[in-house]
């Protein structure tokens, strides 16, 4: 998941990945960077998520050689929305979230069909049915980057807690004009 | 519905050591990926010395576990005595297999001390199927895992203590790869002096 603040943003993931019932990585990375700002969380089949984002980031080079300087999240986003839509057998539900200059932290959606959509904060996975009304009641617009990392670290213990296919440890990746700070929440610190 | 016996999850392991036997499970109960309880009990108490564990399909494990009590019942009533835990096998097995066509999905796994306190281990598959073993028995979702663990820690002539530690890690490190066995674990040790049962706390996702 992912949750845009005044100034960044903080996204979050669990760490499973699954064959089946069996638990291929139990401390997989499903945050991966695109640009030096922008970050995508990845859900479905993690070889067509860890392809897009790897051609992704590729495309993303070249317009930053274009333009002289970094594109921005509604660029990358709509990138990684192209490569979805115009490969539709792909199984790819992925969360791209960042910080720009212009617009500060956004938090796009790009969904199976390849569909583009910006939120104030947006979950993903299968884990997320679970949580969709544990986040519509405790997510306040305007929370502090500390607030946000709570709401998102509960919100992932919650589902992790539920779904089979959920689990492990919490990543977090908060990203502001400054940098980008990775955070982890191990298994027995979950809250 | 692709695979019943996985549906509900589960996973059952059984140790013998010197003079004692150790049955351990876990305690998710789920359906498919969603976890519905936390507090499921998958071993059940026969009698002092004879310990049935059941994975598979829950509503299956229900059914089983009251019938065997039930033939037990009868049993002890006819006998004038305590089942023996070969005898109980042989029950098992045939119980299961008179529904040949239309079976129990369920998996069991016995644990039994004997007249002279040996230790005696048998799992099934759901038609009757049984191999017993001097070493280890393993059913359930994480059985293959629970192999590979079982297979490096395992030595024979555990005393009780040793048993419970190796037959928990066993089990824990096998639970830490599965999504559908979990929230916990609880462990039997069966001696001749008596049933000790312990849980133990796991990662809970």
């Amino acid at each position: 998941m992912a949750v845009a603040f005044d100034g960044g943003v903080v996204m979050g993931a669990d760490s499973r990945t699954t064959t089946g019932s069996y638990i291929a990585n139990r401390v997989s990375d499903k945050i991966t960077p695109l640009i030096d700002r922008v970050y995508c969380c990845r859900s479905g089949s993690a070889a067509d998520t860890q392809a897009v984002s790897d051609m992704v980031r590729h495309y993303s080079a070249s317009v930053s050689l274009e333009l002289g300087e970094d594109p921005t999240v509604r660029t990358v986003a709509s990138l990684l929305s192209l490569i979805c839509y115009r490969n539709k057998w792909l199984l790819a539900g992925i969360i791209c979230a960042g910080w720009d200059k212009r617009r500060g932290g956004q938090v796009f959606t790009v969904n199976l069909g390849g569909a583009l959509l910006e939120q104030p904060f947006s979950i993903g996975g299968s884990g997320s049915s679970y949580i969709y009304g544990y986040c519509d009641e405790h997510f306040r617009k305007g929370m502090s980057k500390e607030e946000c990392v709570e709401f998102v670290t509960k919100a992932l213990t919650h589902a992790m807690s539920r779904d089979g296919s959920s689990g492990g440890v919490i990543r977090l990746v908060i990203i502001d004009e400054a940098g980008v700070e990775r955070r982890f929440v191990p298994g027995d610190k979950l809250l | 519905m692709t695979d019943i016996l996985s549906y509900n999850g589960g996973t059952i392991v059984a140790m013998a050591g010197d003079r004692c036997v150790a049955i351990a499970s876990d305690r998710r109960l789920g359906v498919q990926y969603t976890t519905i309880a936390t507090d499921m009990t998958r071993v059940f108490k026969m009698h002092d010395r004879l310990l049935l564990g059941l994975t598979g399909l829950a509503t299956d494990l229900t059914t089983l576990r009251n019938l065997f009590n039930f033939r037990l019942n009868l049993y002890k009533m006819r006998e004038g005595r305590l089942i023996k835990p070969k005898t109980f096998a042989n029950l098992v097995s045939s119980t299961l297999y008179a529904k040949r066509f239309g079976p129990y999905f369920c998996e069991p796994v016995i644990a039994g001390l004997d007249d002279e306190g040996n230790p005696f281990l048998c799992a099934m598959d759901l038609l009757g199927a049984s191999s017993n073993d001097d070493s280890f028995v393993v059913c359930g979702t994480s059985a293959e895992s629970l192999l590979g663990t079982c297979e490096t820690f395992y030595q024979p002539g555990l005393g009780p203590d040793d048993l419970f530690e190796t037959i928990s890690q066993c089990l824990l490190s096998a639970l830490d790869r599965d999504c559908l066995s979990g929230w916990g674990a609880e462990v039997y040790i069966l001696t001749p002096s008596g049933i000790t049962h312990k849980t133990l706390k796991a990662r809970m996702d």
